[in-house]
């Protein structure tokens, strides 16, 4: 029988649908009987979307500047030699 | 902000990289550099990282005449990342170590008892929708700071796998994981977030 160690194991699994059809079950099984667990892969849901929504974009903006420097210097260069 | 995600868009992107328009290559340093960054720190140390990076877009004013389409710009240009920061361990003799082998974290692990059930159950459902829990400064702020704690295994996965969209089998691909390796990396990273949160939305403090 799938404790509730056992589930809390394999939830991702389970919430990304990556599961075969005989764990789902039980899964599914130990979910209705089981409220703390609801509770669990409900939070486990919440927090992959918290990460989702947060931004990713958030780079040191000194790197930016010195990426564009950089890549303008060899256009540059580039340009430079075609001519 | 998001790499390009319509066709079109992307396209006129790379149109104007290869014709090496400078305003373009602007655009598509701020687009893609986070997910970029995201793979070079899978492998090295943040300032070994950052110069991969840079390295990569120079060579990228070259490469990309070779880009044939046939996968995204964003999984071409993380792969460029990825064998970059492989042939630099390589040279520097390094090796990427990862234990793979308990799928719980041991923070959430000691919250069961002996016979596998809750010894100490989750203590708050998270009701507010997760747009709504980030308007909360604070708890974004909390949240940078335990992303950037993780281990650097965990965090590249999620930030491949969770903000950058890709699929499992890029992400696999790009940081050389199995794709069951991948799966215990995203549920670790998960599990450390939903204890933050609870720890959050339980006493306010990070």
């Amino acid at each position: 029988m799938l404790m509730c160690r056992d589930l809390a194991g394999i939830a991702s699994d389970y919430t990304d649908g990556e599961l075969g059809t005989r764990q789902k079950l039980s899964v599914k099984m130990h979910l209705m009987m089981c409220k703390d667990c609801r509770s669990f892969i409900g939070n486990l849901r919440a927090s992959t979307n918290l990460m989702r929504a947060h931004s990713s974009g958030k780079t040191d903006p000194e790197l930016i500047r010195r990426i564009d420097e950089r890549v303008a210097q060899a256009l540059n260069a580039n340009r430079k030699t075609d001519d | 902000m998001e790499p390009a995600t319509s066709e079109t868009d992307e396209d006129v992107l790379i149109d104007g990289l290869k014709a090496g328009n400078e305003a373009e290559f602007q655009q598509a340093v701020r687009l893609y550099t986070p997910g970029m960054l995201a793979v070079a720190r899978y492998y090295l140390d943040h300032a070994s990282a950052e110069d991969v990076v840079q390295d990569c877009w120079v060579s990228v004013i070259d490469a990309i005449h070779k880009f044939e389409g046939r996968s995204g710009l964003n999984t071409w240009l993380h792969r460029i990342v990825a064998n970059r920061c492989k042939n630099k361990l390589r040279s520097n003799k390094k090796e990427v170590v990862t234990d793979f082998s308990e799928t719980l974290d041991p923070e959430l692990a000691n919250r069961f008892n002996e016979s596998g059930r809750w010894g100490v159950p989750p203590k708050l459902q998270f009701h507010d929708a997760a747009d709504a829990l980030m308007e909360n400064g604070a708890l974004s702020d909390c949240l940078d700071k335990h992303l950037s704690a993780l281990p650097e295994t965990q965090r590249s996965a999620i930030m491949l796998y969770e903000a950058h969209q890709h699929k499992s089998d890029d992400v696999c691909n790009i940081l050389d994981v199995s794709a069951s390796n991948l799966r215990v990396l995203l549920h670790r990273g998960r599990q450390r977030i939903f204890l933050m949160v609870e720890t959050f939305q339980e006493t306010g403090e990070c």
